[in-house]
């Protein structure tokens, strides 16, 4: 049985050089105030009324829903093909799909492809078309009014479920612990789903919500009338609404990957974490949610307070400028994991149940760990989390405006030190302190 | 640099002692790894030995379920040779992750696994049934 830091994988990252970090982390902070008092005073970005629209037929491909229902039909038929090795395949978590392509290909790979296509797990969702064709036994959705109120705050819980299944559960990568994950995930969001109607999906599906955040940083929007556009991922992120719970989400995407990064540290093996169990994981894993979330709550309302704004709308108004340094972290953290470990998946596809059979011929191939070199991922790791932090910057800089436009710059300043403070933390983090 | 020199001097002794322990061992370890071709690795590593005199020799004692010896983050230069002997008081198996390199281990017998650190990262080795970590080799 394997057991490993973070899901799975059969190697972790190189300490950040020094210098590197340093470097990082006084380009984060000289960025930062370039950005307060050299940058525009007047908001500057498009609202949800920009973009350029695609051509008619991509229109068409977008809005059609023959084609997502297709779609949805192809990625429940790969589920379930998952599914089914995670229960019947090879019992060796190293030899077995199914954690491979839950932990790497899809919870990872979500991320470089929501942030260029925009929010694919929205589309093809395979619980959707479930949802659907459970319709007709479940009746009216009756809790569907209740559901606006409830914001993205099911999703926030959903992912927090789901990080602690990833990074604190030791039998994480056990093909078992996969297929009752999974079977669990789709009963737990069809149930309420036929409560509270299809829409559900867009508030506590924690992938389909991760999916979505993360495509606020693509070029791929959708305008106020509907059609689907081109516009720079900047102005996506301030045109798309401000959803209640939508800060709770950022921090529980920060307070994991923060924690991911913590427990490969040799500080946190052998003082806190040493025992690696599912107590101090927990722990440590609650600790760096809760401590993200003080202090991004603590930035905002302290910003608001200077400019005399009032306090609670704060952190929901900054939650999408955030969204960026999350973003940062995640593409440092799990980079390399995709491009090395991720190899496996495509190994195991060629031979899913162990039979010695080879449909891709690549059941023969062996993961390639030097595929990329250390340098390119300590430059890729620095590069993400300082361009993350510069672009939160700009956003929240562009927030500010829009909120209270006649307000001095300093007022930022509380929740630019936050953001100084996750980016220099996660820098520490990937240096290994 | 000069206190680098006794370490050398110490590692290319034991690696001579271990060398010819591990060619007693090979056949042995040769018959446990089930999927990755076994006659190759006892060949090659016979043949590579002689020429390398330095290498880093580490060991490992596991008893009572505690892990003595060196333990924790070790450092280890990019292509170095690395022996790593582990004793253990229970029947296991040893794996070293990301060389795919594994040993069965029997009680009270070191077991030996012996191969060049020649991927950059950070590596766990650990026990097969227990999932206990022995140490991570830090590569690089």
């Amino acid at each position: 049985m394997t057991v490993l830091a973070h899901g799975v994988g059969s190697r972790t990252d190189l300490p950040l050089p020094l210098g590197l970090a340093l470097y990082g982390a006084g380009a984060a902070i000289l960025v930062s105030f370039t950005v307060l008092l050299l940058f525009w005073r007047r908001p500057k970005l498009g609202d949800a009324t920009s973009g350029h629209p695609l051509p008619p037929p991509v229109q068409r491909a977008a809005d059609s829903s023959v084609l997502r229902r297709c779609l949805q039909a192809a990625a429940l038929g790969v589920a379930v093909l998952v599914l089914a090795v995670a229960l019947a395949g090879p019992g060796d978590p190293d030899g077995n799909l199914a954690p491979w392509v839950l932990y790497v290909t899809f919870w990872v790979g979500l991320v470089p492809a929501s942030l260029l296509l925009g929010p694919v797990w929205r589309v093809v969702n395979p619980l959707r078309l479930l949802a659907r064709g459970l319709r007709v036994l479940t009746g009216p959705p009756r809790g569907a009014g209740r559901l606006p109120e409830l914001g993205l705050w099911p999703a926030a819980v959903s992912l927090l479920v789901f990080v602690w299944l990833e990074l604190v559960y030791p039998d994480r990568s056990t093909p078992g612990t996969v297929a009752v994950f999974l079977l669990g995930y789709a009963v737990v969001h069809l149930a309420a789903a036929a409560w509270f109607g299809e829409e559900w999906f867009a508030r506590g599906d924690g992938f389909e919500v991760y999916s979505t955040v993360l495509a606020r940083l693509s070029a791929v929007g959708r305008r106020d009338d509907g059609a689907v556009v081109v516009r720079s991922p900047l102005t996506n992120a301030v045109a798309a609404p401000d959803a209640a719970g939508l800060a709770a989400v950022v921090v529980v995407l920060l307070g994991s990957t923060g924690f991911d990064g913590l427990s490969r540290t040799v500080w946190w093996q052998t003082g806190p974490g040493a025992a690696d169990d599912t107590l101090s994981g927990t722990l440590g894993l609650a600790a760096c949610t809760a401590v993200v979330a003080v202090l991004y709550s603590l930035g905002t309302r302290l910003s608001g307070r200077l400019g005399r704004l009032p306090l609670r709308p704060q952190p929901r108004l900054y939650a999408a400028s955030v969204v960026p340094i999350a973003v940062g972290y995640t593409v440092a953290h799990y980079f390399s994991l995709l491009a090395l470990d991720g190899q496996t998946t495509w190994i195991l596809a060629s031979d899913p149940f162990g039979t010695g059979a080879d449909l891709f011929g690549t059941a023969a191939n062996v993961v390639d760990l030097r595929a990329v070199g250390t340098d390119l991922i300590a430059w890729v790791q620095v590069g993400a989390v300082v361009l993350g932090h510069v672009v939160g910057v700009l956003l929240a800089h562009e927030k500010a405006l829009r909120v209270a436009p006649r307000a001095p710059a300093s007022d930022q300043l509380p929740l630019v030190a936050v953001m100084v403070l996750f980016t220099v933390a996660g820098l520490g983090l990937l240096f290994g302190f | 640099m000069s206190r680098r020199l006794p370490v050398a001097f110490a590692a290319a002794a034991t690696a001579l002692v271990v060398l010819t322990g591990c060619a007693g061992t090979a056949p042995s370890d040769a018959g446990a790894p089930s999927s990755s071709a076994p006659s190759t690795t006892p060949g090659t590593t016979a043949a590579a030995a002689p020429s390398t005199a330095a290498g880093r020799v580490l060991e490992v004692r596991v008893s009572g379920g505690q892990v003595t010896g060196d333990t924790g983050r070790v450092p280890v230069a990019l292509g170095e040779e690395v022996t790593l002997t582990v004793t253990s008081d229970v029947a296991d198996e040893v794996h070293v992750h990301g060389y795919a390199r594994e040993a069965a281990l029997a009680p009270g017998t070191p077991a030996t696994v012996r191969f060049p650190a020649d991927i950059p990262g950070v590596f766990e080795v650990e026990l097969h049934e227990t999932g206990t970590v022995l140490l991570s080799l830090q590569v690089g």
